[in-house]
């Protein structure tokens, strides 16, 4: 069972190589992005100085946050092209092998429809973002290696203002469980993806986003209400893994004047509510509609007769 | 237990047509089964019931499974191929082998490399690099490779040179085939699969038409060429079929003794495909 699915995922990365070339090729841009800036603010030596000077007078937690937020940036271009990977993986995963009918190969083997199927939703929703997050550290060590090095050529003490200041395992870990998180809460997109991957005859893009926008009008000018759409608002809206954060942890009032505490947390993991995450309804809800979905999937794979 | 796919009164219908009416028939272990039919007969349809991909009425039961509902079973026992564009034109060589072998209990990797040093065929290439021919080789060695014991294959040369399809069935009775193996094999180039069959089996409009072994057709069929005077006298016999071949008269005998029709002309034994002729048309006639 669980060597058919490693053979099973391994074989997934072979057909949809986009998996690991894309983030992959996003780190590139990014690195380059990065040596190209350092090339251009280095024209501006007076100013880099005083930059240089202010950072290193930054207390710890604000020199952390600095990073935090710059790290953050790389990462979200990361996530953002992992979904896209997501969405067109899942959309491929079923389709393809009906349309150059290798699926009458797969089928010839002792693999159940059921690990086949399971094996395209482990893809999409833990292969991808596992992959991803390899991709976003490798990439975050690369930019602040390109920094120290840019820094040491500016006369500044690199360890000191990036290495000791970056919370690179408390936000590398937020990562993780947001990278994982995600797929979680939109997986009823998932679900529906794979199932429409197994059943359209065509363009499984288009059948795929077609209901999502013609189903809320539908509803709204035949029964006059919004559910639909008030659901789909609320999946794709922000997914309830973080905690607000108190004013009075951004900032501290200290004789007359405001400045940034020291209790703002350092590094993301702290930002994570993870028994709010789990214990959000939508979530669950969420995650049986992705089951259905699943399910109706296998179904069409088993007992559709294409001929 | 000596039959290894047993249907009886099998039946299958999308809408109104009956594609497989109400067939029966016993498939034995260390046979070569030919299924003969023509297009939309119902071939392919009760070979994908055998296979459990599609389901259907009656009771069949493949090497004592019920194909529909214990396929995965089924499948470590069971291969098929179902036509050559089906290996995914993605996959490389080696990967292919690499999956194989870890999906299924019963693939020999040892022996597929060794049938596959044999051919052209680079572990390194990918499925969309090579020839058609390469692929069908590619597929019976991953195939042979596997210790199944029944092997389905639907029209397995279509598209393939004659010089491929010659190797395919070269390769096919001395690498894969033994006592313990059983064959089904449908193809409209009966010819080349002549004389490699155990047993014939004939399907028209979804049923059965004939079923022998090899060895009983010269027994129950016979041809005779004749013209004139003869030909009248032979018809008196009732031949279930007759044709024309370079102004003389070709009859066809059901259960007719050689001794009955001899002096009337030259007497063989008719090859399968005018036999299918004969069967398919003369019923119609």
């Amino acid at each position: 069972m669980i060597g058919h699915q490693i053979a099973l995922i391994k074989r997934e990365l072979w057909e949809h190589r986009a998996i690991y070339v894309t983030p992959l090729v996003i780190a590139l841009i990014v690195s380059i992005m990065a040596v190209t800036g350092q090339v251009v603010l280095s024209a501006f030596d007076h100013e880099v100085s005083i930059a240089i000077i202010g950072a290193s007078n930054l207390g710890a937690t604000e020199r952390a946050a600095a990073i935090t937020v710059l790290l953050a940036g790389v990462s979200s271009l990361l996530v953002m092209a992992m979904w896209v990977l997501t969405v067109f993986y899942s959309l491929d995963a079923l389709y393809a092998e009906r349309k150059d009918r290798s699926i009458l190969f797969w089928r010839s083997l002792p693999c159940t429809d059921a690990e086949t199927v399971v094996s395209k939703l482990l893809t999409a929703a833990v292969v991808i973002p596992l992959i991803t997050f390899v991709v976003v550290m490798l990439t975050h060590l690369i930019v602040l290696a390109l920094a120290s090095l840019w820094l040491g050529f500016q006369g500044a003490d690199a360890w000191h203002l990036i290495w000791r200041a970056a919370p690179l395992p408390s936000n590398w870990t937020a990562t993780l469980v947001f990278l994982l998180a995600l797929p979680l809460w939109l997986s009823p997109f998932i679900g529906w993806f794979l199932f429409v991957s197994a059943f359209t005859r065509r363009s499984p893009l288009l059948v795929a986003f077609l209901p999502i926008v013609i189903l809320p009008l539908l509803e709204r000018s035949l029964i006059g209400t919004s559910l639909f759409f008030d659901a789909l608002f609320v999946r794709t809206g922000s997914l309830p893994l973080f905690r607000g954060l108190s004013t009075g942890e951004i900032f501290t009032y200290q004789g007359d004047d405001w400045s940034v505490g020291d209790r703002l947390p350092s590094g993301l993991l702290s930002l994570l509510d993870l028994s709010r995450f789990f214990g959000s309804p939508s979530l669950w809800i969420g995650l049986l509609v992705c089951g259905l979905f699943t399910t109706a999937a296998i179904y069409v794979r088993r007992y559709r007769d294409d001929s | 237990m000596t039959s290894l796919v047993s249907a009886r009164g099998v039946s299958k219908s999308f809408g109104s047509v009956r594609a497989v009416d109400d067939v029966s028939f016993d498939i034995d272990k260390g046979k070569i089964m030919g299924l003969i039919g023509p297009n939309g007969a119902g071939k392919t349809t009760l070979l994908k019931a055998v296979l459990g991909l599609t389901d259907c009425e009656g009771s069949l039961s493949v090497l004592g499974l019920d194909p529909f509902r214990q396929r995965k079973e089924l499948m470590q026992n069971i291969c098929f191929i179902a036509d050559v564009a089906v290996l995914p034109r993605w996959i490389r060589v080696n990967q292919l082998l690499d999956f194989v072998e870890s999906v299924h209990p019963r693939f020999s990797r040892t022996r597929a490399d060794e049938l596959l040093a044999r051919t052209k065929i680079l572990p390194k290439a990918k499925i969309r690099e090579l020839s058609k021919g390469m692929v069908t080789q590619l597929h019976l060695s991953i195939i042979t490779a596997v210790d199944a014991t029944l092997l389905v294959l639907d029209e397995p040369t279509i598209g393939l040179d004659i010089i491929f399809r010659k190797e395919f069935y070269s390769n096919l009775l001395n690498d894969y085939f033994d006592k313990e193996r059983t064959i089904l094999i449908t193809t409209h180039q009966v010819e080349e699969i002549e004389n490699l069959l155990t047993d014939v089996m004939f399907i028209n409009e979804g049923r059965i038409v004939l079923h022998a072994s090899m060895d009983a057709l010269p027994e129950r069929y016979v041809e005779l060429m004749t013209s004139g005077e003869n030909a009248e006298r032979a018809r008196q016999l009732n031949p279930i079929f007759e044709r024309d071949v370079f102004g003389k008269k070709v009859l066809t005998f059901e259960g007719i003794t050689r001794d009955q029709l001899r002096g009337l002309g030259e007497l063989r034994t008719p090859g399968i495909a005018d036999l299918f002729v004969a069967k398919v048309k003369g019923a119609a006639a």
